[in-house]
Protein backbone atom coordinates (compact mmCIF):
# COMPACT_ATOMS: atom_id res chain seq x y z
CA UNK A 1 0.00 0.00 0.00
CA UNK A 2 2.65 2.39 0.58
CA UNK A 3 4.83 2.13 -1.87
CA UNK A 4 2.56 4.30 -3.84
CA UNK A 5 3.12 7.95 -3.04
CA UNK A 6 -0.54 8.65 -2.70
CA UNK A 7 -1.51 6.10 -0.43
CA UNK A 8 1.37 7.43 1.67
CA UNK A 9 0.33 10.54 2.11
CA UNK A 10 -3.44 9.42 2.51
CA UNK A 11 -2.20 7.16 5.40
CA UNK A 12 -0.09 9.95 7.06
CA UNK A 13 -3.09 12.30 6.49
CA UNK A 14 -5.24 9.71 8.27
CA UNK A 15 -2.72 9.17 10.81
CA UNK A 16 -3.02 12.95 11.46
CA UNK A 17 -6.72 13.11 11.94
CA UNK A 18 -6.45 9.85 13.84
CA UNK A 19 -3.92 11.75 16.69
CA UNK A 20 -6.05 14.72 16.31
CA UNK A 21 -9.37 12.87 17.85
CA UNK A 22 -7.39 11.50 20.25
CA UNK A 23 -6.56 14.29 21.68
CA UNK A 24 -9.37 16.06 21.80
CA UNK A 25 -10.48 15.14 25.40
CA UNK A 26 -6.92 16.18 26.77
CA UNK A 27 -7.24 19.36 29.17
CA UNK A 28 -4.51 22.43 28.26
CA UNK A 29 -0.96 23.30 30.02
CA UNK A 30 -0.11 26.77 29.98
CA UNK A 31 3.23 28.64 30.84
CA UNK A 32 4.03 32.04 31.53
CA UNK A 33 7.67 34.05 31.39
CA UNK A 34 7.44 36.39 34.83
CA UNK A 35 9.93 38.36 36.70
CA UNK A 36 11.08 36.39 38.98
CA UNK A 37 10.78 32.79 37.45
CA UNK A 38 8.70 31.13 34.66
CA UNK A 39 5.60 29.08 35.97
CA UNK A 40 3.64 26.19 34.36
CA UNK A 41 0.52 25.11 35.19
CA UNK A 42 -2.12 22.34 34.47
CA UNK A 43 -4.27 20.38 35.74
CA UNK A 44 -4.55 16.32 36.22
CA UNK A 45 -4.25 13.49 38.49
CA UNK A 46 -0.99 14.74 40.16
CA UNK A 47 2.66 14.05 38.52
CA UNK A 48 0.63 13.73 35.40
CA UNK A 49 1.19 17.04 33.40
CA UNK A 50 4.08 19.25 34.49
CA UNK A 51 7.20 17.82 35.25
CA UNK A 52 10.85 18.80 35.98
CA UNK A 53 13.52 17.56 33.36
CA UNK A 54 16.62 19.43 34.42
CA UNK A 55 18.12 22.57 36.69
CA UNK A 56 16.17 25.15 34.42
CA UNK A 57 14.03 23.01 31.84
CA UNK A 58 10.90 21.62 32.63
CA UNK A 59 7.84 19.90 30.57
CA UNK A 60 4.34 20.54 30.50
CA UNK A 61 1.94 18.07 28.19
CA UNK A 62 -1.41 16.69 27.27
CA UNK A 63 -2.11 13.51 25.82
CA UNK A 64 -1.57 9.37 26.85
CA UNK A 65 0.64 9.59 30.05
CA UNK A 66 2.32 6.77 28.74
CA UNK A 67 3.39 8.79 25.42
CA UNK A 68 4.33 11.92 27.82
CA UNK A 69 6.27 9.43 30.07
CA UNK A 70 8.04 8.02 26.92
CA UNK A 71 9.06 11.49 26.12
CA UNK A 72 9.62 13.31 29.75
CA UNK A 73 12.22 9.94 30.19
CA UNK A 74 14.00 10.45 26.43
CA UNK A 75 14.01 14.33 27.77
CA UNK A 76 15.61 13.25 30.79
CA UNK A 77 18.08 10.94 29.40
CA UNK A 78 19.17 13.25 27.08
CA UNK A 79 19.78 16.39 29.25
CA UNK A 80 21.61 14.10 32.07
CA UNK A 81 23.75 12.37 30.15
CA UNK A 82 24.46 16.04 28.24
CA UNK A 83 25.43 17.34 31.58
CA UNK A 84 27.56 14.94 32.56
CA UNK A 85 29.75 14.15 29.61
CA UNK A 86 30.03 18.29 29.22
CA UNK A 87 28.73 20.62 31.77
CA UNK A 88 25.39 21.08 33.06
CA UNK A 89 25.57 24.55 31.66
CA UNK A 90 25.09 23.38 28.41
CA UNK A 91 22.12 21.66 28.26
CA UNK A 92 20.14 23.70 25.98
CA UNK A 93 16.40 23.44 24.98
CA UNK A 94 17.24 24.38 21.67
CA UNK A 95 19.74 21.28 21.04
CA UNK A 96 17.33 19.05 23.15
CA UNK A 97 14.28 19.53 21.10
CA UNK A 98 15.86 20.14 17.43
CA UNK A 99 18.39 17.45 17.78
CA UNK A 100 16.56 15.10 19.83
CA UNK A 101 12.63 15.32 20.47
CA UNK A 102 11.74 17.02 17.53
CA UNK A 103 13.36 14.58 15.21
CA UNK A 104 12.41 11.10 16.97
CA UNK A 105 9.17 12.71 16.89
CA UNK A 106 8.82 13.31 13.35
CA UNK A 107 10.41 9.66 12.77
CA UNK A 108 7.50 8.05 14.73
CA UNK A 109 4.71 9.53 13.34
CA UNK A 110 5.89 8.76 9.79
CA UNK A 111 6.18 5.20 10.45
CA UNK A 112 2.57 4.68 9.80
CA UNK A 113 2.80 1.11 10.93
CA UNK A 114 3.46 1.64 14.34
CA UNK A 115 1.48 3.63 16.67
CA UNK A 116 2.01 7.58 17.04
CA UNK A 117 2.73 9.41 20.05
CA UNK A 118 -0.43 11.30 21.73
CA UNK A 119 1.20 14.37 22.87
CA UNK A 120 0.98 18.30 22.37
CA UNK A 121 3.97 19.48 24.80
CA UNK A 122 5.10 22.61 25.53
CA UNK A 123 8.80 22.78 27.02
CA UNK A 124 10.57 25.79 28.98
CA UNK A 125 14.08 26.99 29.50
CA UNK A 126 14.70 29.65 32.45
CA UNK A 127 17.02 32.70 31.27
CA UNK A 128 18.47 35.06 33.20
CA UNK A 129 15.87 37.64 32.77
CA UNK A 130 12.12 37.29 31.25
CA UNK A 131 13.37 37.93 28.28
CA UNK A 132 15.54 35.35 27.44
CA UNK A 133 13.56 32.45 29.00
CA UNK A 134 13.08 30.16 26.09
CA UNK A 135 9.50 28.54 24.93
CA UNK A 136 9.13 25.62 22.94
CA UNK A 137 6.11 24.21 21.74
CA UNK A 138 6.41 20.59 20.18
CA UNK A 139 3.83 18.62 18.40
CA UNK A 140 2.87 15.26 17.91
CA UNK A 141 4.41 15.33 14.43
CA UNK A 142 7.99 16.64 15.59
CA UNK A 143 7.58 20.26 14.26
CA UNK A 144 7.73 23.04 16.43
CA UNK A 145 8.08 27.03 17.45
CA UNK A 146 10.13 28.56 19.70
CA UNK A 147 9.35 31.92 21.27
CA UNK A 148 11.56 33.82 23.87
CA UNK A 149 9.37 35.70 26.82
CA UNK A 150 5.64 35.83 26.89
CA UNK A 151 2.59 33.16 27.43
CA UNK A 152 2.44 29.79 25.92
CA UNK A 153 -0.14 27.51 25.72
CA UNK A 154 -0.40 24.19 24.26
CA UNK A 155 -4.41 22.51 23.41
CA UNK A 156 -5.54 20.48 20.97
CA UNK A 157 -7.12 22.70 19.39
CA UNK A 158 -4.80 25.68 17.01
CA UNK A 159 -7.18 28.28 16.91
CA UNK A 160 -8.34 28.14 20.72
CA UNK A 161 -4.71 27.69 21.74
CA UNK A 162 -3.95 31.32 19.89
CA UNK A 163 -6.57 32.70 21.22
CA UNK A 164 -6.00 32.07 24.54
CA UNK A 165 -2.18 32.95 24.04
CA UNK A 166 -3.41 36.42 23.16
CA UNK A 167 -5.83 36.88 25.75
CA UNK A 168 -3.33 35.72 28.59
CA UNK A 169 -0.70 38.40 26.72
CA UNK A 170 -3.00 41.15 27.17
CA UNK A 171 -3.48 40.38 31.02
CA UNK A 172 -0.39 39.46 32.31
CA UNK A 173 2.14 42.00 32.61
CA UNK A 174 5.72 42.80 33.51
CA UNK A 175 5.02 43.01 37.16
CA UNK A 176 2.58 40.28 37.48
CA UNK A 177 3.37 38.47 40.50
CA UNK A 178 2.98 34.48 40.68
CA UNK A 179 0.14 33.93 42.37
CA UNK A 180 -1.57 36.92 40.31
CA UNK A 181 0.04 34.73 37.26
CA UNK A 182 -1.41 31.44 37.96
CA UNK A 183 -5.01 32.89 38.38
CA UNK A 184 -5.15 33.95 34.95
CA UNK A 185 -3.38 30.79 33.66
CA UNK A 186 -6.43 29.06 35.52
CA UNK A 187 -9.07 31.52 34.37
CA UNK A 188 -7.43 30.90 31.02
CA UNK A 189 -7.74 26.90 31.19
CA UNK A 190 -11.55 27.13 32.53
CA UNK A 191 -12.44 28.65 29.50
CA UNK A 192 -10.72 26.49 27.10
CA UNK A 193 -11.40 22.82 29.04
CA UNK A 194 -15.10 24.11 28.86
CA UNK A 195 -14.31 24.90 24.87
CA UNK A 196 -15.43 28.64 25.52
CA UNK A 197 -14.17 31.30 23.31
CA UNK A 198 -11.80 34.29 24.07
CA UNK A 199 -13.14 36.06 21.28
CA UNK A 200 -16.55 36.71 22.60
CA UNK A 201 -17.50 38.72 25.63
CA UNK A 202 -16.03 37.13 28.88
CA UNK A 203 -17.21 37.35 32.09
CA UNK A 204 -16.27 39.13 34.63
CA UNK A 205 -12.86 38.41 36.87
CA UNK A 206 -15.62 36.90 39.69
CA UNK A 207 -17.09 34.37 37.28
CA UNK A 208 -13.79 33.02 35.88
CA UNK A 209 -12.89 32.75 38.82
CA UNK A 210 -15.53 30.75 40.41
CA UNK A 211 -15.61 29.14 36.93
CA UNK A 212 -12.20 27.14 37.76
CA UNK A 213 -13.20 26.80 40.94
CA UNK A 214 -15.85 24.69 40.40
CA UNK A 215 -13.97 22.89 37.25
CA UNK A 216 -10.75 22.17 39.25
CA UNK A 217 -13.37 20.64 42.28
CA UNK A 218 -11.70 17.13 42.58
CA UNK A 219 -8.69 17.74 40.82
CA UNK A 220 -4.99 18.66 41.58
CA UNK A 221 -3.60 22.02 39.73
CA UNK A 222 -0.28 21.14 38.95
CA UNK A 223 1.92 24.11 39.28
CA UNK A 224 5.42 23.68 38.60
CA UNK A 225 7.67 26.92 38.96
CA UNK A 226 11.46 27.78 38.21
CA UNK A 227 12.85 30.00 40.46
CA UNK A 228 14.92 32.85 38.41
CA UNK A 229 17.54 33.74 41.72
CA UNK A 230 18.51 30.70 44.23
CA UNK A 231 21.84 29.57 45.23
CA UNK A 232 21.19 25.84 43.85
CA UNK A 233 21.18 25.00 40.41
CA UNK A 234 18.44 22.93 40.44
CA UNK A 235 15.86 25.64 40.22
CA UNK A 236 12.39 23.48 40.01
CA UNK A 237 9.72 23.61 42.11
CA UNK A 238 6.11 22.49 42.53
CA UNK A 239 4.24 24.40 44.95
CA UNK A 240 0.82 23.65 45.48
CA UNK A 241 -2.71 25.91 44.86
CA UNK A 242 -2.28 26.29 48.34
CA UNK A 243 1.28 27.63 48.85
CA UNK A 244 0.21 30.23 46.10
CA UNK A 245 -2.41 31.28 47.95
CA UNK A 246 -5.08 30.17 45.32
CA UNK B 1 12.21 6.16 22.59
CA UNK B 2 15.59 4.45 22.89
CA UNK B 3 16.81 0.68 22.01
CA UNK B 4 17.36 -0.82 24.37
CA UNK B 5 16.25 0.31 28.24
CA UNK B 6 18.59 0.61 30.89
CA UNK B 7 17.70 0.12 35.20
CA UNK B 8 15.16 2.47 35.56
CA UNK B 9 16.53 5.88 37.50
CA UNK B 10 20.46 4.04 37.52
CA UNK B 11 22.28 7.34 36.15
CA UNK B 12 25.51 4.73 35.70
CA UNK B 13 23.03 1.75 33.23
CA UNK B 14 22.13 5.25 31.11
CA UNK B 15 26.09 5.89 30.67
CA UNK B 16 26.82 2.43 29.83
CA UNK B 17 24.08 2.03 27.02
CA UNK B 18 26.07 5.03 25.75
CA UNK B 19 29.31 3.55 26.82
CA UNK B 20 30.42 6.67 28.78
CA UNK B 21 30.26 5.20 32.14
CA UNK B 22 33.96 6.75 33.69
CA UNK B 23 36.52 4.37 33.64
CA UNK B 24 39.47 3.98 36.07
CA UNK B 25 42.68 5.04 34.44
CA UNK B 26 45.62 1.54 33.68
CA UNK B 27 48.19 2.24 36.60
CA UNK B 28 51.88 2.53 35.61
CA UNK B 29 54.54 1.95 37.98
CA UNK B 30 56.17 5.19 36.51
CA UNK B 31 53.36 7.36 37.80
CA UNK B 32 53.77 10.52 39.16
CA UNK B 33 53.87 11.02 42.74
CA UNK B 34 49.45 11.61 43.12
CA UNK B 35 48.06 14.67 44.43
CA UNK B 36 46.27 13.67 47.87
CA UNK B 37 43.53 15.76 49.93
CA UNK B 38 43.22 15.69 53.42
CA UNK B 39 41.97 16.37 56.01
CA UNK B 40 38.10 16.34 56.66
CA UNK B 41 35.68 15.05 58.99
CA UNK B 42 31.91 15.41 60.34
CA UNK B 43 29.79 15.62 63.69
CA UNK B 44 26.53 16.02 65.25
CA UNK B 45 25.82 19.40 66.68
CA UNK B 46 22.84 20.90 68.05
CA UNK B 47 21.63 22.02 64.50
CA UNK B 48 22.38 19.31 62.39
CA UNK B 49 25.60 17.71 61.15
CA UNK B 50 28.15 19.75 60.21
CA UNK B 51 31.13 18.84 58.28
CA UNK B 52 34.44 20.74 57.84
CA UNK B 53 37.46 19.89 55.99
CA UNK B 54 40.93 22.05 55.37
CA UNK B 55 41.85 23.22 52.08
CA UNK B 56 44.99 22.05 51.26
CA UNK B 57 46.02 19.27 48.51
CA UNK B 58 49.62 17.91 48.29
CA UNK B 59 52.23 15.96 45.69
CA UNK B 60 54.48 14.02 47.82
CA UNK B 61 56.45 16.87 49.91
CA UNK B 62 54.38 20.09 48.11
CA UNK B 63 52.15 21.92 48.53
CA UNK B 64 49.78 22.09 45.09
CA UNK B 65 47.47 24.15 46.46
CA UNK B 66 45.46 25.77 49.65
CA UNK B 67 42.17 26.19 47.56
CA UNK B 68 40.70 22.94 47.15
CA UNK B 69 37.05 22.33 48.46
CA UNK B 70 37.02 19.03 50.15
CA UNK B 71 33.17 19.14 51.46
CA UNK B 72 31.05 18.73 48.15
CA UNK B 73 27.16 19.73 48.34
CA UNK B 74 25.92 16.40 46.33
CA UNK B 75 22.08 17.34 46.69
CA UNK B 76 20.02 19.28 48.94
CA UNK B 77 20.15 16.42 51.31
CA UNK B 78 23.73 14.80 51.22
CA UNK B 79 26.96 15.89 51.56
CA UNK B 80 30.30 14.46 50.57
CA UNK B 81 33.98 15.17 52.40
CA UNK B 82 36.62 13.76 50.08
CA UNK B 83 40.21 12.37 51.45
CA UNK B 84 42.20 10.96 49.11
CA UNK B 85 43.29 11.50 45.20
CA UNK B 86 41.11 14.61 44.41
CA UNK B 87 41.05 13.52 40.55
CA UNK B 88 39.33 10.37 41.81
CA UNK B 89 36.90 11.71 44.25
CA UNK B 90 35.57 14.39 42.18
CA UNK B 91 34.63 12.33 39.36
CA UNK B 92 33.00 10.12 42.29
CA UNK B 93 31.22 13.81 43.92
CA UNK B 94 29.90 14.07 39.58
CA UNK B 95 28.74 10.81 39.66
CA UNK B 96 26.79 10.89 42.25
CA UNK B 97 25.70 14.37 42.23
CA UNK B 98 23.89 13.60 38.43
CA UNK B 99 22.62 10.14 39.42
CA UNK B 100 20.82 11.71 42.52
CA UNK B 101 19.38 13.95 40.12
CA UNK B 102 18.60 12.08 37.51
CA UNK B 103 16.99 9.29 39.92
CA UNK B 104 14.71 12.01 41.55
CA UNK B 105 13.94 13.48 37.86
CA UNK B 106 12.94 10.38 36.17
CA UNK B 107 11.68 8.13 38.93
CA UNK B 108 9.12 11.03 40.76
CA UNK B 109 10.80 10.71 43.73
CA UNK B 110 14.10 11.10 45.81
CA UNK B 111 16.83 8.03 46.57
CA UNK B 112 16.16 6.72 49.96
CA UNK B 113 19.76 7.46 52.02
CA UNK B 114 20.90 3.51 52.36
CA UNK B 115 20.92 3.62 48.55
CA UNK B 116 22.96 6.91 48.45
CA UNK B 117 25.15 5.22 50.78
CA UNK B 118 25.33 2.44 48.84
CA UNK B 119 25.91 4.34 45.28
CA UNK B 120 28.73 5.36 46.90
CA UNK B 121 29.88 1.75 48.18
CA UNK B 122 29.66 0.99 44.66
CA UNK B 123 31.94 3.87 43.36
CA UNK B 124 34.55 2.94 46.00
CA UNK B 125 34.79 -0.93 45.01
CA UNK B 126 34.88 -0.14 41.25
CA UNK B 127 37.49 1.87 42.04
CA UNK B 128 39.47 -1.52 43.97
CA UNK B 129 42.09 -1.86 41.08
CA UNK B 130 43.25 1.86 41.44
CA UNK B 131 43.43 1.30 45.47
CA UNK B 132 44.85 -2.11 45.63
CA UNK B 133 47.92 -0.22 43.37
CA UNK B 134 47.97 2.46 45.55
CA UNK B 135 46.98 4.95 43.34
CA UNK B 136 43.81 6.36 43.20
CA UNK B 137 42.42 5.72 46.79
CA UNK B 138 39.77 7.75 47.95
CA UNK B 139 38.30 7.48 51.65
CA UNK B 140 35.28 9.52 52.00
CA UNK B 141 32.66 11.02 54.32
CA UNK B 142 29.07 11.01 53.69
CA UNK B 143 26.18 13.15 55.36
CA UNK B 144 22.35 12.16 54.43
CA UNK B 145 19.30 13.52 55.94
CA UNK B 146 17.08 10.43 56.74
CA UNK B 147 13.68 10.76 55.74
CA UNK B 148 12.49 7.07 57.05
CA UNK B 149 12.40 8.25 60.59
CA UNK B 150 10.12 11.25 61.70
CA UNK B 151 11.01 13.75 62.29
CA UNK B 152 14.06 13.11 59.51
CA UNK B 153 17.68 13.05 61.19
CA UNK B 154 21.00 13.68 59.18
CA UNK B 155 23.56 11.19 59.31
CA UNK B 156 27.13 10.18 59.20
CA UNK B 157 28.55 7.54 57.21
CA UNK B 158 32.66 6.60 57.10
CA UNK B 159 33.88 4.05 54.46
CA UNK B 160 36.70 1.87 54.38
CA UNK B 161 39.16 1.92 50.73
CA UNK B 162 37.89 -1.16 49.65
CA UNK B 163 33.93 0.14 50.31
CA UNK B 164 32.90 -0.83 53.50
CA UNK B 165 30.13 1.50 55.20
CA UNK B 166 29.68 2.49 58.53
CA UNK B 167 27.41 4.57 60.11
CA UNK B 168 28.89 6.82 63.00
CA UNK B 169 27.37 7.87 66.13
CA UNK B 170 29.00 11.11 67.17
CA UNK B 171 31.36 11.51 64.35
CA UNK B 172 33.89 10.65 62.04
CA UNK B 173 37.43 12.04 60.18
CA UNK B 174 39.18 10.74 57.40
CA UNK B 175 42.56 11.73 55.67
CA UNK B 176 46.16 11.79 57.15
CA UNK B 177 45.01 14.87 60.23
CA UNK B 178 42.25 12.34 60.88
CA UNK B 179 44.04 10.67 63.97
CA UNK B 180 44.66 14.26 65.77
CA UNK B 181 40.67 15.14 65.04
CA UNK B 182 39.29 11.89 66.15
CA UNK B 183 41.09 12.03 69.44
CA UNK B 184 40.43 15.64 70.09
CA UNK B 185 36.56 14.54 69.54
CA UNK B 186 36.60 11.69 71.48
CA UNK B 187 37.76 13.26 74.84
CA UNK B 188 35.25 16.49 73.96
CA UNK B 189 32.45 14.00 73.43
CA UNK B 190 33.39 12.05 76.55
CA UNK B 191 34.77 14.53 79.03
CA UNK B 192 34.26 18.29 77.17
CA UNK B 193 31.28 20.61 78.38
CA UNK B 194 29.64 21.37 75.70
CA UNK B 195 29.78 18.14 74.07
CA UNK B 196 29.96 18.30 70.35
CA UNK B 197 26.67 17.24 69.91
CA UNK B 198 25.30 20.05 72.00
CA UNK B 199 27.05 23.24 70.10
CA UNK B 200 24.87 25.53 68.58
CA UNK B 201 26.45 26.72 65.01
CA UNK B 202 28.52 29.68 66.23
CA UNK B 203 30.74 27.21 68.70
CA UNK B 204 30.60 23.90 66.63
CA UNK B 205 32.23 25.88 63.53
CA UNK B 206 34.72 27.59 65.68
CA UNK B 207 35.36 24.04 67.50
CA UNK B 208 35.83 22.86 64.21
CA UNK B 209 38.67 25.59 63.24
CA UNK B 210 40.17 24.94 66.02
CA UNK B 211 40.83 21.20 65.64
CA UNK B 212 41.52 21.88 61.75
CA UNK B 213 44.22 24.24 63.42
CA UNK B 214 45.23 21.54 65.82
CA UNK B 215 45.47 18.66 63.22
CA UNK B 216 47.80 20.89 61.11
CA UNK B 217 50.33 21.79 63.65
CA UNK B 218 51.21 17.81 63.46
CA UNK B 219 50.73 16.92 60.02
CA UNK B 220 51.98 18.89 57.19
CA UNK B 221 49.64 17.87 54.51
CA UNK B 222 46.77 19.15 56.71
CA UNK B 223 46.18 22.89 55.89
CA UNK B 224 44.90 24.63 59.11
CA UNK B 225 43.52 28.21 58.94
CA UNK B 226 45.01 31.53 58.49
CA UNK B 227 42.52 34.59 59.05
CA UNK B 228 45.69 36.75 57.16
CA UNK B 229 45.60 34.73 54.07
CA UNK B 230 41.93 34.72 54.51
CA UNK B 231 42.30 30.79 54.38
CA UNK B 232 39.61 28.93 56.22
CA UNK B 233 38.10 25.65 56.16
CA UNK B 234 35.70 24.32 53.96
CA UNK B 235 32.02 24.03 56.34
CA UNK B 236 28.68 22.42 55.38
CA UNK B 237 25.76 22.03 58.11
CA UNK B 238 23.49 19.26 57.15
CA UNK B 239 19.99 19.74 58.57
CA UNK B 240 16.54 18.00 57.76
CA UNK B 241 15.49 21.34 56.23
CA UNK B 242 18.88 21.21 53.55
CA UNK B 243 22.36 21.92 53.40
CA UNK B 244 24.08 25.47 54.90
CA UNK B 245 27.53 26.59 53.22
CA UNK B 246 28.83 28.63 56.32
CA UNK B 247 31.09 31.45 54.40
CA UNK B 248 34.79 32.59 55.05
CA UNK B 249 32.81 35.78 56.01
CA UNK B 250 30.84 33.84 58.64
CA UNK B 251 34.05 31.77 59.82
CA UNK B 252 36.34 34.87 60.69
CA UNK B 253 32.97 36.25 62.13
CA UNK B 254 32.51 33.09 64.50
CA UNK B 255 36.38 33.12 65.38
CA UNK B 256 37.01 37.06 66.00
CA UNK B 257 33.32 36.76 69.13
Amino acid sequence: MTEEPYRWLEAVANRREYVHEQLKGGTPVLAASLAEGILLLGVGGGQSKVFELFDRHALAGLGHPADIERIRQAAIDAAHVEAFTRAPEDVSLRRLVGFGLGPQLKTNFEQIFSAPFLVELLLAELGPEPGRDLFFRLHFDGSYQTQFGGVIVATSDAAAEAAAQKWLGEMIKSNTDRTQAADLLLQAWWRLAENKSFTEALPDEAARRAGWREATKGKEIEIGWLARQSSRPARYQAPTAAELGL
Amino acid sequence: MSHSQPIAGDFLSLLAEHRLEPGAPAASAAAPVQTQATTVFGFHCAEGVLMAGDRRATAGNVIVTDRVEKIIEIDCTSVLAIAGVPATAFEMARVLQTSFEYYRRSQLQPLSLPARVRALARLLRENLPMTMQGIGIVVPLFAGVDHAVTPPEPRIYFYDPLGAQFQAVGYAASGSGSGTIRSILSFQERYGQPRPSQMGLRDAVRFASRLLTTASEFDSATGGINPDTETYATVKLLKASGVETITDAQQKEFLHD
